[in-house]
């Protein structure tokens, strides 16, 4: 980020990139670089489509049917516990056993498939002889493969439903492009989770599919409160035809503060759950949890500004009402004064200091056109109260 | 406006430490899912292809909640999630016990009564015919002290209503019989061959080789009436001659079963007012599935042959007697009326098992899911430690970052854990609802939508500063807008927990509950608490230092605090 944000021309108000971004005052040309936000999505995104082609998804028990069980394998082999799969009448030679590790206590877990319940309630007896632990200890799970469709099935279902009311939500708070452009950058996250577990073959449970339901709300929180912001704006320059491109470039730089630090609030806890609940304790059911949320948040803050904000501009630009207006965009002191602009008292302090550091008022010389306040003889009259 | 805001601030501070205050004085805690102390769960669903209804569906969860509660599992949770049910039983590990737990069939049984112990009145006597103005027996006598009825349709008079006074010193049976039927030959039906029409066709509950289907597993066969108490509610077994519980706690000992509750027509059963009590109405199917089976076990009840010599025709649902009616006529041609002391409620749900009897449904186990209970203990101590450390590391990055100010986070976050606990005790304790992992992972997540909101808020206030004005100002224009921008962001944070709660099952249930609850205290908080705590701290002494969150107000600020360079 830092690079991002380093200063690009000698008037500054704050001289660190570090404060500046603290004090608001940046004034990063967002707009002049998604290029390189597009790029790395569509790369990730071709990785993501030509991984789910090669290898697909390492779905859980939840979605295929099957039996798992979990022994604490202290006195349990891999071996052993075939023999008793295979003495229960299991194939033993098609289930698949790992060794997982929870709570410093190494476990066995073995999936089978289906079996009926006279013959897993067998098993788990004889795994909780074999490992000499009580049966309390040994943990089972069994899924009918068509009630693991069922699950798939519904977890689509409120995938779609969902997407359909808050586009819709979208739509009426704000407006269609925005909806269009949230969803975009929302479809973009999932689909870029998704191809991390592909990639990686990580196992998909149901844990896993709650959060990725739950990025949703996150990528579209961050999404919202940018759009909140450019909403906020188009209203501020209407009357100053600046380009889209700019009420844009202007919206993130007033907010890449707060989506930082949202970003930050929400991820800090998760990863608390997975480094210290899922990794120092081993929780493994955290585990499956907490990774795919932590996914999920990352991917979700950078779509909100480098996926949801550029799509944004674009779908505007195509009205007939931008297009009209599409200019150069406003960079470096031009635009520091729109994201700045807009009270008196900050724009007098803008240039008491300017005039303090760099000696000289000229500098700031060559105002742009598309500054609001170059448009108007006097102070705006305060705005009617609208309805928002 | 100032005293409005210490209202404010105060009633919702009361709030909190009141409702902690009930929540622990009256030992309330958040019950913990299966997932967190061990236990069994087991997601039901009918079988594949079957007609059923959800009313049918909701009676089988009452029935199973009846079977397990007999059993006395603890805090189960048992709920029907749109076309599934789902049976959490913490503490249970065995999973064929789980699995007869659940055991319900949904079928209702038409069997003949051979006596009954009854821990009230003394067993109904066979007296077959009362006078319709009757009302002897006390409010508390037993199922077996219903009786049947006849035909709405024929005329009083006949044989039947020769009304005889009540017979035999029966204590409890009302009896009223209006008319006789029409036509009956009472030496046509055997009893052999009504006992030889089990449950109708393909729907018989066969034993069934994998147990995963569950239907009944003909365990218990206790053969004297009265004498053994199981513990919790017997399997039924049709075929065999058992002693079911009736609804009351009396014993009944009854014969094979000699028609199933496909006798009726669905859904024609109704609770109805007869003759100044309330009663039950049903019709039956014509032809010889319905009134020919009815008949058939109702001549045999009638006459009290030796397969029913108590002239009692019991309606068993799952091994418990619903009803034990005096048969009082032995031919029926269209419907059937039950009356006999019932409560409008007993009527009510009389009716309704008969409904469900009509169109039973067989559910199989989709799901059997056995966690063990350290592994469940494992996994709450990491969620509640990693909880705890994610909490506190948010804390010290607001306190970095926002300064002073970061009290209010302190403060508001411990309001909204408070108000989210109370009510999740709350709900374990009135509502039968359970806090699962996915739960308590949903409320570490709200964390962070927590925090959300106050960045939100944090960031425009400073905006507002930066802008040239007055903290106290400052605050005021920064809440208005950022609360605009919370609500629309919770919004889309409840759509997707709402979608998420309607239409999916178990574990995603569970977190979506929990998200969405803590995303409406989000929203009570911020404007009720947040609001006038920044309000009110903007207009004190306490962040009219110099660098308060660490920014300086500007030089043309009102107050003037001091020009920076």
């Amino acid at each position: 980020m830092t690079e991002v944000l380093a200063p690009e021309t000698e008037v500054s108000l704050h001289r660190t990139a570090r404060a500046r971004l603290y004090h608001g005052e940046t004034r990063v040309d967002f707009m002049g670089r998604k290029w390189w936000g597009i790029g790395v999505s569509a790369a990730l995104i071709i990785a993501t489509i030509v991984s789910l082609f090669a290898q697909g998804l390492n779905l859980g028990l939840d979605f295929n049917g099957g039996v798992q069980w979990e022994v604490p394998s202290a006195n349990i082999t891999d071996a052993q516990a075939r023999d008793v799969l295979n003495a229960n009448g299991v194939t033993a030679a098609e289930a698949k056993i790992v060794t997982v590790s929870a709570s410093g206590v190494e476990r066995l877990r073995i999936q089978t498939s289906e079996q009926p319940a006279d013959v897993r309630q067998k098993v788990s007896a004889a795994l909780a002889k074999a490992a000499k632990v009580d049966i309390k200890d040994i943990s089972s799970n069994s899924v009918t493969a068509s009630w693991g469709k069922e699950i798939t099935n519904k977890a689509v279902r409120a995938l779609v439903v969902f997407i359909i009311l808050v586009a819709l939500f979208i739509a009426w708070r704000f407006e269609w492009a925005m909806a269009l452009s949230a969803i975009a950058a929302m479809l973009h996250d999932v689909l870029i989770s998704v191809g991390i577990y592909s990639i990686l073959q990580l196992e998909v449970t149901p844990a896993t599919v709650i959060a990725f339901l739950t990025i949703l709300g996150f990528s579209l929180y961050d999404t919202i409160v940018v759009f909140d912001k450019v909403d906020e704006n188009t209203v501020r320059f209407a009357g100053s035809r600046l380009p889209y491109d700019d009420v844009i470039n202007v919206s993130m730089n007033q907010v890449v503060m707060r989506s930082l630090n949202t970003s930050l609030a929400a991820v800090l806890p998760v990863l608390s759950l997975l480094v210290v609940g899922a990794g120092l304790l081993g929780a493994i059911s955290l585990r499956e949890f907490a990774l795919a949320l932590f996914v999920g948040l990352v991917t979700g803050s950078y779509s909100s500004i480098f996926i949801a904000a550029p799509l944004l501009a674009w779908v505007k630009g195509q009205t007939p009402k931008y297009k009209a207006m599409r200019g150069p965009r406003a960079v470096g002191v031009d635009l520091e004064r729109l994201v700045m602009g807009g009270s008196p008292a900050a724009r007098r302090e803008a240039q008491r200091l300017r005039s303090a550091r760099a000696g000289d008022a000229a500098a700031v010389g060559g105002a742009s056109v598309n500054a609001p306040e170059a448009l108007l003889t006097h102070a705006p009259r305060p705005r009617k109260k609208k309805r928002r | 406006m100032r005293r409005k805001l210490v209202y404010s601030l105060s009633a919702i501070l009361l709030l909190a430490v009141s409702l902690m205050a009930i929540t622990l004085g009256a030992g309330y805690h958040p019950a913990l899912g299966l997932d967190l102390r061990g236990g069994i769960s087991v997601t039901l669903r009918p079988v594949t292809g079957q007609a059923f209804d959800k009313s049918s569906l909701d009676l089988a969860v009452e029935r199973i909640r009846e079977r397990v509660d007999s059993f006395g599992v603890g805090e189960p949770e048992i709920l029907r999630q749109d076309d599934a049910i789902v049976v959490n039983l913490p503490g249970v590990n065995d999973q064929q016990q789980a699995i007869d737990l659940v055991n319900v069939t949904g079928k209702v049984y038409l069997r003949p009564v051979i006596g009954c112990a009854n821990p009230v009145t003394t067993t109904p006597v066979t007296s077959i015919v009362g006078t319709a103005t009757t009302t002897a027996g006390t409010a508390t006598t037993a199922v077996a002290n219903t009786t049947v009825v006849n035909l709405p349709t024929a005329t009083t008079g006949a044989s039947a209503t020769s009304g005889s006074t009540p017979t035999s010193g029966a204590p409890g049976p009302t009896r009223r019989v209006n008319s006789v039927p029409p036509t009956t030959d009472p030496a046509s039906a055997t009893p052999a061959a009504l006992t030889a029409t089990p449950p109708t066709g393909g729907t018989a509950p066969t034993d069934t080789a994998s147990s995963d289907t569950v239907v009944a597993t003909g365990e218990t066969t206790t053969t004297v009436a009265g004498a053994t108490t199981t513990t919790g509610l017997p399997f039924s077994d049709p075929a065999a001659t058992q002693v079911l519980p009736t609804r009351d706690g009396g014993k009944c000992q009854v014969g094979p079963s000699g028609g199933t509750g496909e006798v009726f027509v669905r859904d024609s059963a109704a609770p109805r007012i007869i003759g100044g009590g309330w009663g039950v109405t049903v019709d039956l199917k014509t032809g010889g599935s319905g009134e020919g089976v009815w008949n058939a076990l109702a001549k045999e009840c009638f006459n009290g042959t030796a397969t029913c010599p108590s002239k009692q025709l019991a309606i068993e649902l799952d091994g418990q007697i619903q009803s034990a009616p005096t048969v009082n006529a032995e031919n029926f041609t269209g419907s059937v009326q039950i009356t006999g002391n019932f409560t409008k409620n007993e009527a009510t749900k009389l009716a309704q098992v008969m409904n469900s009897g009509a169109l039973p449904i067989t559910l199989q186990a989709e799901a059997v899911q056995t966690v063990s209970a350290t592994l469940g203990k494992d996994s709450l101590r990491a969620a509640l430690i990693a909880g705890a450390i994610g909490v506190a590391l948010v804390l010290a990055f607001m306190f970095a970052y926002y300064r002073r100010l970061a009290v209010v986070v302190l403060l508001g976050l411990c309001v909204s854990g408070t108000l989210v606990y109370s009510i999740t005790s709350f709900i374990s304790r009135f509502y039968n609802g359970v806090l699962s992992l996915a739960g308590v992972a949903g409320l570490i997540v709200s964390i962070g939508v927590t925090i959300d909101s106050y960045v939100v808020f944090f960031e425009r206030l400073k905006d507002e500063m930066r802008a040239g004005r007055s903290l106290r100002n400052s605050a005021q224009r920064g809440f208005k807008a950022a609360f605009h921008t919370i609500l629309v962001a919770d919004s889309v944070s409840l759509i997707g927990a709402a979608v998420l709660w309607y239409l999916s099952v178990g574990a995603v249930r569970g977190f979506a509950f929990y998200l969405g609850l803590s995303t409406l205290i989000d929203v009570f908080v911020a404007y009720f608490f947040t609001r006038p705590a920044v309000l009110l701290l903007a207009r004190s002494k306490f962040m009219s230092g110099k660098k308060i969150m660490g920014m300086e107000p500007s030089a043309d600020a009102n107050q003037a605090l001091g020009a920076t360079s």
